[in-house]
């Protein structure tokens, strides 16, 4: 019986050494929209894509996978829940010992047991969605960063997931290749029916895409809701991350002295 | 005082701690048994630990195989033995040079390889995504490395005395003009297979599994940044020497300590 | 690098090992394959074997014929125990047959030298070497010297 969540992450705790990285937070991601999750830098947002993807566990709380709790998952049932997540990191993370056919074909190999010929059709499908059918025989070093990514993303869909998870998208992005992700986020989750996750901390971007927002500050969620309910939010803090106001609750000015003084203290 | 007993116990513990992680990583490494699809694996890794390394080998057995001739025929004449080049050369490399010298050159060209490799992976996320599309890294990427260090190390030092041998015999027998017959027969006389060649093996193979196990260990666990895969490949070079001298010592002082 | 030539090479590789060990075990060792062939046992009582070891020659004229198998001690009589390998079938060494510790060249390893004797009897598998000299130890050989200088 299929949730109206694919996730739902319940009073999440998870501690790094000193640092709290999630106090009791607690967000559900709808099916079949794009939900961002936002937040300043450092904020733990790769973090909680880990632990949604089993590859950390948290110190407490539980994260529902289509309603299975990922944390007390079997290895094999780990292996299946995978098989329906399509992942795309920062850094793209091609495989640099293969091209980039062998790149797209690698979960399909590992998943599965269709024959060679099946592969490649699928794979030029899975190219052709992104626009790099022709770039098939290309090794990741040859590759630009935008072209890269794109690679990651039709690796990332190699197995019609039904659940897509983006870390930090537009980072570093030319207008471009920005403009390229967003069509692609946006179709892909729309032609495949899949549930898109998205972590970012680029308002504009990820604004214009979204259909609900999380933003995340000090391990909590502090506010959620669609773009333009949050533009007009009353809380000041998620007022000055929306339109990203030099000074707010997180002040410009790094803790000082009174500047007049400083100015005319005595050099020591 | 008391601040440099801390250190030093935190320094020690620290050690424990990574020996300890690198002790789970071998262990859960090394269970692996290549499916059908995954020989291909292994051997490419055979072929890029062990068959590129031939050409540094070889080179360098030639050499010390040279020279060791040329050393011990000067000393030896002036006793007049020097009948017994062929014997002390097959001797020294069996037991000692082969082994040693073989295993400080393959930490160096394969051990740090591997480590750089691996490290790359780990920089870049690769071995993080791997693992998110339910691919064990550890049987992908770690063990098909571990057992072709294993395999590819003994080989290499077999090669190594072989050639090291042959290096003796262009310099001993064709350039210095020992004779052949004195030295072959002095060496077969000398060399016992079990006692020198079988332990000398051993040797090898203790090294190959120190070796590897560094090499990985250290890309693996190493900090994910350009500064710490650099310091990783040290690291496994410097490590791995260490302890082949070390272990080489005991085991020297183990096996042949009745003299 | 295609699958195929990295297949080839891993091949040779792993076969120029093989080689290389073998041409260690025959060339450098000198293995002598007839040694699994028939051999018996043979012992002798030396006062002392001073240098000898397990697997060292047993020649007569300077020809192999065997190898020391094993080395033990009789501590009421203070004898040392050799035990043989000779080569071959019982019947080619007599009875009286003796061994000597003898050493290869000056500083060379010890090895037993037997000569021959002229009973009709031969050694049997488990018979006993009765004519043994021992190894010739330089402090006994300098004590003797000095000795003799003294009566004088």
């Amino acid at each position: 019986m299929r949730q109206d969540y694919v996730i739902e992450v319940e009073d999440l705790c998870f501690v790094r050494g000193e640092k709290v990285i999630f106090d009791h937070l607690n967000l559900k991601i709808r099916r079949g929209a794009i939900t961002a999750v936002m937040g300043p830098s450092g904020t733990g947002k790769t973090t909680l894509l880990r632990v949604i993807g089993g590859q950390l566990k948290p110190d407490s709380g539980r994260v529902l996978l289509n309603g299975k709790d990922v944390c007390t998952m079997s290895r094999d049932e780990l292996f299946r829940a995978r098989r329906d997540i399509g992942m795309l990191f920062q850094t793209s993370a091609l495989f640099t010992d293969m091209n980039v056919f062998e790149n797209v074909a690698f979960p399909m190999r590992v998943h599965t047991d269709l024959p060679e010929d099946t592969i490649r059709d699928l794979v030029l499908m899975k190219l052709n969605a992104v626009g790099l059918r022709g770039a098939r025989d290309l090794k990741p070093s040859q590759l630009s960063g935008g072209m890269a990514r794109r690679v990651a993303l039709a690796r990332a869909i190699a197995l019609d997931p039904d659940l897509i998870m983006y870390d930090e998208p537009f980072t570093g992005q030319d207008p471009i290749s920005m403009g390229v992700i967003l069509t692609l986020i946006r179709d892909l989750n729309d032609a495949l029916g899949v549930s898109t996750l998205l972590v970012s901390h680029d308002i504009h971007e990820t604004a214009s895409i979204a259909d609900y927002l999380f933003v995340i500050a000090d391990g909590k969620v502090i506010g959620e809701g669609t773009p333009n309910e949050l533009r007009d939010h009353p809380s000041s803090r998620i007022h000055q991350f929306m339109h990203g106001d030099p000074d707010g609750p997180v002040p410009f000015h790094y803790p000082a002295d009174d500047f007049r003084f400083d100015l005319l203290s005595e050099v020591e | 005082m008391e601040n440099l007993l801390r250190r030093i116990g935190g320094r020690t513990l620290g050690r424990f701690q990574t020996l300890g992680r690198a002790t789970i990583m071998w262990i859960q490494a090394m269970g692996w048994i290549p499916k059908t699809g995954e020989w291909s694996l292994l051997i490419r890794q055979v072929y890029s630990i062990g068959v590129l390394s031939i050409v540094i080998i070889g080179l360098s057995a030639f050499a010390i195989g040279a020279v060791l001739a040329l050393q011990f025929y000067t000393q030896l004449s002036r006793f007049g033995a020097e009948d017994a080049v062929g014997a002390g050369l097959a001797l020294v490399l069996l037991r000692e040079l082969g082994p040693v010298v073989t295993g400080l050159l393959f930490a160096g060209r394969a051990g740090s390889a591997i480590t750089a490799e691996i490290g790359l992976m780990k920089t870049t996320e690769q071995l993080s995504i791997m693992e998110m599309m339910g691919v064990d890294p550890l049987r992908r990427i770690v063990a098909p490395r571990l057992w072709g260090g294993i395999i590819s190390m003994p080989l290499l030092t077999a090669i190594f005395n072989m050639v090291a041998i042959y290096g003796g015999v262009v310099v001993g027998v064709q350039w210095l003009g020992a004779d052949a017959g004195g030295f072959w027969s002095g060496m077969q006389s000398a060399v016992e297979p079990l006692e020198d060649i079988g332990k000398g093996m051993v040797k090898a193979a203790i090294f190959a599994l120190v070796v590897t196990w560094v090499a990985v260990f250290q890309g693996y666990d190493c900090e994910p940044t350009a500064e710490g895969m650099g310091l990783a490949t040290t690291r496994t070079v410097v490590t791995s020497s260490v302890l082949i001298l070390a272990i080489d010592f005991f085991l020297t002082l183990l096996m042949y300590g009745d003299f | 690098m295609r699958m195929g030539t990295i297949e080839i090479s891993v091949g040779a590789f792993v076969l120029a090992g093989i080689i290389a060990v073998l041409f260690l075990i025959v060339q450098v060792s000198g293995i002598n394959f007839s040694e699994a062939d028939t051999s018996y046992t043979v012992t002798a009582r030396f006062d002392d074997v001073a240098g000898l070891r397990p697997r060292a020659k047993v020649s007569m004229a300077g020809v192999n014929l065997g190898r020391v198998r094993a080395i033990s001690v009789d501590t009421t009589y203070g004898e040392a125990i050799v035990e043989m390998e000779i080569d071959g079938e019982p019947g080619n060494l007599s009875a009286d047959t003796s061994a000597k510790i003898l050493t290869e060249g000056i500083l060379g390893a010890r090895y037993i030298g037997l000569s021959p004797g002229s009973e009709e009897d031969t050694l049997k598998d488990g018979s006993e070497i009765t004519e043994t000299q021992g190894a010739i130890v330089l402090e006994n050989l300098i004590g003797q010297f000095l000795t003799s200088l003294g009566k004088d």
